[in-house]
């Protein structure tokens, strides 16, 4: 179970990467690696989702790729540090989460 | 048109989602196919939508309109009970996306 959780870890940590190369990506060699990071991450969430629900996995994923997101644009990119964005994004993703906590596999609360 | 391609990619990535589930229980080539397509649109239409809007921005937004879109299907479609929690949630991911919008 512990791998499962590292497993999330690593395909959020890919999720940034591929939402990077999305946005920036150019030559082929950059986009490329925006695919295989794609696949990686995905492929890590899935087989993290055979040992722990997956909607948790998938909150977990989501909210660590979201801040990985949001700190690469503003550290990596010069997004404008934007108080109310930050904000606004963090109570979408507390919805999100949210969302996949109270809900198990089968949608039962 | 960007912030239609963002809606797109959301319903799309929602598509997806709910094909994980599929693949689990058929493991079959039908449902990897499908999630494969479900996915692969969601990130053209990000992609598209991500050429105008912040990148932080539009990934937020993608995956609280996965979320969101996958819950209401799933009260629609699948008979999973509402409860005030989900529809706050729900709410809550509607509301800042109308607030990331105004502010975009």
């Amino acid at each position: 179970m512990q791998k499962a959780w590292l497993q999330v870890v690593i395909g959020a940590f890919f999720e940034v990467i591929w939402v990077i190369g999305l946005k920036h990506a150019g030559s082929l060699i950059e986009w490329s690696t925006t695919v295989i990071a794609i696949f990686i991450s995905f492929y890590l969430l899935i087989i993290a989702g055979e040992r722990i629900p997956v909607g948790t996995a998938y909150a977990v994923f989501v909210g660590l790729g979201t801040a990985g997101t949001v700190l690469s644009d503003i550290l990596f990119f010069d997004d404008p540090f934007n108080v109310i964005k930050i904000l606004l994004i963090a109570l979408l993703l507390f919805g999100v989460i949210g969302l996949k906590l109270v809900t198990d596999e089968r949608g039962v609360e | 048109m960007y912030w239609f391609s963002l809606i797109l990619a959301g319903l799309f990535e929602m598509t997806g989602v709910l094909s994980i589930n599929y693949v689990h229980q058929k493991k079959n080539w039908q449902s990897i196919l499908l999630l494969i397509v479900a996915f692969s649109l969601s990130f053209i239409f990000l992609a598209i939508a991500m050429e105008k809007l912040p990148m932080s921005t539009a990934y937020a937004i993608w995956t609280g309109i996965g979320a969101a879109g996958s819950a209401v299907v799933g009260i629609l479609w699948f008979n999973e009970r509402t409860s005030l929690l989900r529809i706050l949630f729900i709410l809550m991911i509607i509301s800042s996306t109308i607030g990331l919008k105004i502010i975009t």
